[in-house]
C-alpha cells in the first residue's frame, strides 16, 4: 500500500499523460475524497513520520467476574494516539488489579428481587484504589466491594432494594436506596442511575450527607460540598469509606512518590497566573441527574 | 512553464488553481483524530442484499457478502470442535455440584462436614493412639531411625544447598512409610496391604435438593486386603443423630464448587477395576501441590482430606450396599487419611454410618480430626543468628516422638 502511494506520487510528475481509464478515475476520487479537501491536487501525500497508528489495547477482556487479581498494563499517562495527555504519570511498584463490583444491588440468577446478606470474608489493601476493600460472600459467589469504615472480617452486612414507608436504622456498610435511609445518614458510593454502579464517594475517608429527600428524589451532598439530585431508588452504602487517615499519611520523600507512579512536575519556575491563589465562589448549582419530562411535547 | 505543466498534468485535474505539490506531512493536525466507530449495519428481515459476490470484486455501494461457515465434509479427529453444553448427550438442566483436587472451600473444614454429613470431633481416639505406645509395636532405635529420616529427606536428599518442599515433603512421607512397613516380620497383617498413586476416584450423593460429586486424583492410598475395624461403639453412632450441623449463613454450602451441567448420574468408582486384591482403603496420605494455582490454607488443607476420605468410604459402601441410601450401615465403613507439608501433620480417621445424606436430620457420620501435629521444630541448613547470637542452630531440633507414635499408631490399625 505504501509502494502504491509511492508511485502515484511520482506518477503525478510525469509530463506525459498515461491512458487513464474512465473507470479508475471515480474510484480514486472516492478514495482521495476522505483526507484531501477537493480544491488541492489529487495525490495524496504520504507520511515521513512514523505510524499514526492509534494503539489503545486494553488489558481488561475478561467479561466474566472474577476474584482473582489480573495483571494489568499502565498507561504513562498516554492516550490511544500514543502522545502523554496527563503529565506526571508513570513508573511505580507493578500493580495486580483487583476488579471491585461497584453495583452493589446484584442479585444471584435465580434470586431476583430479594433483599440479601453477605459475610466479610476479608477486608485487604488495594494498590489500585485509596480505600480498602473487602470481600464478601453470600450464597454461591463472591466478590470484591469498597470496605467501610468500620468493616471486618465476620460481619455480616445487608443489601435491600426495596423503600418501606418508615426510614430504615442502617448499620454500617449495610446498601439501602436513598428513599429507605433516613436524611442526615452519612453515605457512600453513590450511583447517580439506578443500576448504573456507582461512580461518586469511593475515596478514603470520603463520605456524603442525605440532605432531603424530595418527591421521589433525593438530594445529597458530596464531599467537595457539591449538591446533587438523584432517584431515590438509587443505591447506597451507609457510613464513611475505609482507611480514613489517607490524607494525614506523610510521603516523606520523593522516593515514595516515583513507587506510587507519579512523576516529577517541571522544574521550571513558571509565573502564576489568575488561575493560582484561594477563591472564594459561591457553590455551584445543583446538578441534577433526573430526566424530567418535556414541558412542550410538540 | 506553469501553464504548460497544467494542460499535461495527470489524473484530470479540472480547476485552474490545482497545484501540483507533493505533501509531506510532517504531522498532519496537533491533535489526532478520535477513532472513528464504523457504520452500524442495519439488518431487514426479509429484504434481499444486493452483494458483489457475483462480480467477484469489491464494488462500492454493494453489501459484502455473507457465506455459510465452511465444515470439513469428513470427520478428522485433529479438527474436532466439541458442540456447546447444551446440546451434549449428558446435558440435564439441574447443575451439579463437583469437589476435585483443586477447589478450596471457603469456610473450610465446617463446610465440608457439612456437605458430607459428618460430625467432626477434635483429638484422634484414645485406644487409637495407645496402639502405638506398646512396645511390641515399636521399631527397634524408633527415635534415631525416624531423626535419621527426617534428616534425609530435609538435608541430605539433593545436590543443592537445600531440597524444595514438594521433594523434601515427598522424600519424608516415603521415608516414613518404609520405617513402618519394616515391621512386617513381627505383624504379618501389613503385608496385605499396597500403596497405590494416580487412581482416580467418584463418588455421587444427594444432599437436600443439590447432587453433589467428588471426582479427582488426590493422592497415596494405602489398600488392603482386609476392611479397617470399627472404631465407633453402636451407642455412640446413635447418639451422634441428636447433634446438630453447623450452618454459616449467609455462604452457602455450595460455595466454591464447581458446577457443571453435563455429568453421569450415579457416576461411583473406587479407582480400581473388576476383583483388585486390595478392595479396601485403609489410609490415604495428602501432600501439599507445588501448583501455584491452587495454594491451599491448612483449613482448606484439612477440608480437602475429609472430602475425599469420605469420597472414599462411599464409593466402598455404594459398591457394597448398592446405591440406594441406607440410613444406617450394618457395618460402618471406616477410612483414615494423613496430610502433611514436610513437617506438621494433619491425622483424620472417618466412619461413613449412613448413606442417607438427603436430610440434615438422623444418623450423621464421624470424624477425629487431629489438627497441626508438628514432627519437629526446625530443620535448618543454615543456623538463623539474630545480632550476633544464635537463636536456632544449624540441623534438626525440637524433634516430638508422639507424633510419629501417632502415625504408626493409624499404620498398624487393623493390623494389630
Amino acid at each position: 500500500m505504501a509502494l502504491s502511494c509511492l508511485t502515484r506520487a511520482l506518477r503525478s510528475l510525469t509530463l506525459s499523460k498515461p491512458a487513464l481509464l474512465s473507470s479508475q478515475a471515480p474510484v480514486a476520487q472516492l478514495k482521495l475524497g476522505t483526507l484531501v479537501s477537493s480544491t488541492i491536487s489529487q495525490c495524496r501525500g504520504f507520511l515521513t513520520t512514523a505510524s499514526l497508528k492509534q494503539n489503545r489495547t486494553y488489558w481488561k477482556q475478561r467479561d466474566k467476574y472474577t476474584t482473582r487479581p489480573m495483571g494489568m498494563k499502565k498507561t504513562g499517562g498516554r492516550d490511544h494516539t500514543g502522545r502523554i495527555r496527563t503529565r506526571g504519570i508513570g513508573g511505580g511498584h507493578k500493580q495486580k488489579y483487583r476488579w471491585v463490583d461497584f453495583q452493589r444491588l446484584r442479585y444471584e440468577p435465580n434470586k431476583e428481587g430479594q433483599p440479601f446478606e453477605e459475610k466479610v470474608v476479608e477486608v485487604r489493601y488495594d494498590p489500585c484504589r485509596s480505600a480498602d476493600i473487602a470481600l464478601i460472600a453470600g450464597g454461591n459467589r463472591k466478590r470484591w466491594i469498597i470496605a467501610t469504615e468500620k468493616m471486618q472480617a465476620g460481619d455480616i452486612i445487608k443489601t435491600s432494594g426495596v423503600i418501606g414507608r418508615m426510614a430504615v436504622s442502617a448499620n454500617e456498610g449495610d446498601a439501602y436506596p436513598l428513599g429507605a435511609l433516613p436524611v442526615g445518614t452519612l453515605v457512600n458510593n453513590l450511583e447517580v442511575q439506578p443500576g448504573k454502579g456507582s461512580q461518586y464517594i469511593r475515596a478514603a475517608g470520603t463520605s456524603g450527607v442525605l440532605l432531603r429527600k424530595v418527591n421521589g428524589t433525593a438530594i445529597v451532598q458530596l464531599p467537595s460540598k457539591q449538591q446533587v439530585q438523584v432517584l431515590e431508588t438509587c443505591i447506597v452504602t451507609v457510613g464513611r469509606v475505609s482507611n480514613i487517615d489517607h490524607n494525614k499519611r506523610i510521603i516523606g520523600k520523593a522516593g515514595r512518590n516515583r513507587w506510587l507512579g507519579i512523576r516529577p512536575s517541571s522544574g521550571l519556575w513558571k509565573r502564576k497566573g489568575g488561575w493560582a491563589g484561594r477563591k472564594i465562589k459561591p457553590l455551584p448549582p445543583m446538578k441534577s441527574f433526573i430526566n424530567l419530562p418535556l414541558i412542550s411535547t410538540i | 512553464i506553469f501553464r504548460t505543466t497544467e494542460e499535461l498534468s495527470a489524473h484530470g485535474a479540472l480547476s485552474p488553481q490545482t497545484r501540483r505539490n507533493l505533501r509531506v506531512s510532517h504531522c498532519l493536525a496537533a491533535k489526532v483524530p478520535p477513532p472513528k466507530k464504523p457504520r452500524e449495519k442495519v439488518e431487514i428481515p426479509g429484504l434481499e442484499m444486493v452483494t458483489y459476490g457475483d462480480r467477484m470484486h469489491y464494488v462500492p455501494g454493494l453489501a459484502k457478502p455473507v457465506y455459510p461457515p465452511w465444515e470439513m465434509s469428513f470427520k478428522d479427529p485433529r479438527y474436532y470442535r466439541s458442540p456447546p453444553a447444551q446440546e451434549m448427550a449428558l446435558y440435564k438442566d439441574k447443575p451439579c455440584y463437583v469437589f476435585n483436587q483443586r477447589t478450596s472451600i471457603l469456610e473450610g473444614v465446617r463446610q465440608a462436614a457439612w456437605l458430607t454429613k459428618t460430625h467432626v470431633n477434635p483429638g484422634l481416639l484414645p485406644h487409637l493412639i495407645s496402639l502405638a505406645a506398646k512396645p511390641e509395636n515399636q521399631l527397634p532405635d524408633q527415635d534415631e531411625r525416624v531423626q535419621n529420616a527426617i534428616k534425609h529427606a530435609r538435608f541430605w536428599d539433593t545436590t543443592e544447598p537445600r531440597p524444595r518442599k514438594e521433594k523434601y515433603s515427598n522424600a519424608l512421607l516415603l521415608n516414613l512409610l518404609h520405617l513402618c512397613a519394616s515391621l512386617q516380620p513381627t505383624h504379618p497383617a501389613v503385608g496385605r496391604r499396597i500403596l497405590a498413586e494416580n487412581y482416580s476416584l467418584a463418588a455421587t450423593w444427594k444432599r437436600g435438593e443439590d447432587l453433589f460429586q467428588i471426582r479427582g486424583q488426590n493422592g497415596l492410598l494405602h489398600c488392603s486386603m482386609d476392611p479397617l475395624p470399627q472404631i465407633c461403639g453402636e451407642q455412640e453412632v446413635l447418639e451422634t443423630s441428636d447433634r446438630v450441623l453447623e450452618s454459616f449463613y449467609p455462604v452457602s454450602p455450595t460455595i466454591d464448587l464447581q458446577q457443571v451441567s453435563v455429568y453421569k448420574e450415579e457416576m461411583n468408582y473406587t479407582g480400581f477395576r473388576g476383583e483388585y486384591p486390595y478392595p479396601h482403603a485403609h489410609t490415604l496420605y495428602f501432600l501439599e501441590t507445588s501448583d501455584p494455582n491452587c495454594q491451599l490454607r491448612p483449613e482448606q488443607f484439612r477440608a480437602k482430606m475429609i472430602m475425599f476420605t469420605f469420597g472414599n468410604a462411599l464409593a466402598r459402601a455404594h459398591k457394597l450396599y448398592g446405591v440406594r441410601p441406607h440410613s444406617l450401615l450394618e457395618c460402618p465403613i471406616t477410612v483414615q487419611a494423613v496430610g502433611t507439608n514436610g513437617r506438621i501433620f494433619q491425622f483424620l480417621v472417618f466412619q461413613l454410618n449412613t448413606t442417607d445424606l438427603s436430610g440434615d436430620d438422623g444418623i450423621k457420620n464421624q470424624a477425629w480430626l487431629d489438627e497441626d501435629v508438628e514432627l519437629y521444630d526446625f530443620a535448618k541448613v543454615r543456623p538463623f543468628i539474630k545480632r550476633k547470637e544464635v537463636k536456632v542452630p544449624a540441623g534438626l531440633a525440637g524433634y516430638k516422638p508422639e507424633t510419629f507414635g501417632k502415625f504408626l499408631a493409624l499404620y498398624l490399625h487393623g493390623a494389630v
